[in-house]
């Protein structure tokens, strides 16, 4: 099986030497970092306010739960996902290419995989920083309709962290330019951003539509983090969306190693 | 443990249907300053890439320090000093952070990697931009910089792609005398150039590339005389020549010929191949 061989040398390169990589982009951010987190708690706001108290107006609750209520698991999800894919787009594609930094790294005894995971745990963390920004404004704002299970949400957002970064460093193994990346966040980004059940149930589109929401990843986290906002779930089919987030994830952090390792090392 | 740093056999390289290296075999000895010659595109980058495992060979073996690249490819590049062609500093770092971050790539710690930094930027004069951002300084410091961080491991080989490119006399003079001292102390280093006043300062030892293949390969004593003396035997036989200039310095500087001007007959002549 080739496919287990190469994920069998990828795994044993792979050590603890990544948090080097994780580093260099935390000291850089820390000195930008408040610009960055009023954007990480801004951005949400403006959805939230803008659609919670616009469209809330008309649309008065959805299965029983304040509009309002209804979209703030949707935003945590969405907005983690995009602060993900920005940084495993434009950030990692600079550092790859025009920065050199992959390429200062590379002559180290740090190898390509180590840089890939050091990447994607930092563009995690980066969708951690922001959703977790949302679920703090909810918190002061609507603490007693919140269920005790938000406190599980951190991981969940963790691990939409971990996704779309490795979807985003995926798409940046193989992006000519820039330019690609604007195909990316409108074809991928963004229709799962209207689809995936951040603003409405799933249920209410056609079928058809439907079959195509469920191969996008971003279903399955809104799902969850859901789930556990309002405390309305079963146990069972929340560890299979979270089992089918965990997927997604080994498979395309396998992909973008191997992509970016041929890309880099010729 | 043997004598030799580096040894390349019969290396070849292929980027799709170009060949960039043809069957090249050197060898370098621990503590040599071994360097590689040879005009725009003749494949010295492309040596280099392959001794530090990021350009992947097409055939031929090579040894490091007793270690191959292909299977341990980490544990040469943790004694090995990079300085690559294109100045890759990390821009968003001060000088100092530009050797403490890559120091931990190196996964030294801390406090030992704070005294390699103040140490290094000592060595190499740059100490006063400690703090400044890399950004804001001028290419002589730049090239200083990238010269400190390929040292903060302790390198046993170092290895520099053209390392004073586009530098002015001062810090290239400077760079050498640095590269001279480094050498004195032990540390193997291997560099490419095209500047030959560069190669006939610095090296000890060297190779001639052409088209990715050796055309002259030995010491630099040995490649000065050899071709020197054909020069002078042939010299002698212009009796013309000499009756009308017989001790002149002209006389002198006409016959003896430089590294550049040895460089310049085998580029020009494409069918030299020496032995």
């Amino acid at each position: 099986m080739k496919i287990l061989k190469v994920i069998n040398e990828i795994n044993s390169n792979i050590s603890l030497r990544s948090y080097a990589v994780f580093y260099r982009n935390f000291r850089v951010w820390l000195r930008f970092y408040k610009p960055s987190i009023i954007g990480d708690i801004l951005e949400p706001l403006l959805f939230l306010a803008a659609l919670g108290l616009g469209i809330g107006k008309f649309i008065h609750n959805i299965n029983g739960t304040p509009y309002l209520l209804y979209i703030i698991p949707g935003i945590i999800s969405s907005s983690s996902m995009y602060a993900a894919s920005f940084e495993g787009t434009f950030g990692s594609y600079t550092r790859m290419t025009t920065k050199g930094i992959f390429d200062a790294i590379l002559v180290t005894p740090v190898s390509i995989e180590e840089i890939v995971a050091g990447e994607v745990l930092w563009s995690s963390v980066k969708a951690f920083m922001s959703g977790v920004a949302v679920l703090l404004i909810s918190l002061i704002f609507f603490r007693p309709y919140i269920s005790v299970f938000i406190l599980l949400i951190p991981i969940v957002i963790i691990l939409n962290g971990l996704l779309f970064a490795s979807l985003s460093l995926f798409i940046t193994s193989f992006a000519p330019s820039y330019d690609f990346f604007s195909y990316y966040f409108t074809v991928a980004i963004s229709t799962m951003f209207l689809f995936s059940g951040v603003f409405y149930p799933v249920s209410a589109l056609p079928a058809i539509i439907r079959h195509i929401v469920y191969i996008m990843p971003l279903y399955y986290t809104v799902q969850i983090t859901r789930a556990l906002f309002l405390g309305q779930f079963n146990l069972l089919p929340l560890l299979i969306d979270l089992l089918i987030i965990i997927i997604f994830t080994l498979i395309f952090f396998y992909l973008s190693v191997y992509f970016i390792k041929k890309r880099m090392i010729s | 443990m043997n004598d030799y740093a580096i040894s390349v056999e019969n290396l070849t390289k292929f980027y799709n249907d170009f060949s960039a290296l043809n069957n090249i075999s050197f060898k370098i000895k621990r503590g040599d300053f071994f360097g590689i010659i040879g005009p725009n595109g003749a494949g010295k980058t492309t040596i280099l890439k392959i001794l530090y495992s990021v350009a992947i060979p097409s055939a031929g073996s090579i040894d490091i320090l007793g270690l191959s690249p292909m299977n341990d490819a980490k544990k040469i590049r943790a004694r090995l000093g990079v300085v690559p062609q294109d100045d890759n500093l990390d821009e968003d770092l001060s000088v100092f952070e530009n050797l403490i971050i890559y120091s931990m790539y190196f996964g030294i710690n801390k406090k030992e990697s704070f005294r390699r930094a103040s140490e290094l930027l000592d060595f190499f004069s740059i100490a006063e931009k400690k703090n400044s951002k890399v950004i804001n300084l001028s290419g002589g410091y730049r090239r200083r910089l990238l010269l400190a961080r390929a040292l903060i491991n302790s390198p046993d080989i170092i290895i520099l792609d053209e390392p004073t490119i586009g530098l002015d006399p001062e810090y290239r003079l400077n760079i050498w005398n640095k590269l001279k001292l480094l050498n004195k102390s032990g540390i193997t280093i291997l560099m490419s150039t095209h500047y030959m006043d560069e190669a006939e300062k610095l090296f000890k030892n060297v190779i001639l590339l052409n088209h990715g293949e050796i055309v002259l390969n030995g010491s630099m004593d040995y490649i000065l005389n050899k071709n020197n003396n054909e020069n002078i035997q042939g010299a002698s036989d212009n009796a013309a020549y000499k009756k009308e200039y017989p001790y002149s310095d002209e006389y002198n500087n006409k016959r003896l010929k430089s590294l550049e001007e040895i460089f310049m007959d085998i580029v020009k002549n494409e069918n030299f191949k020496s032995n």
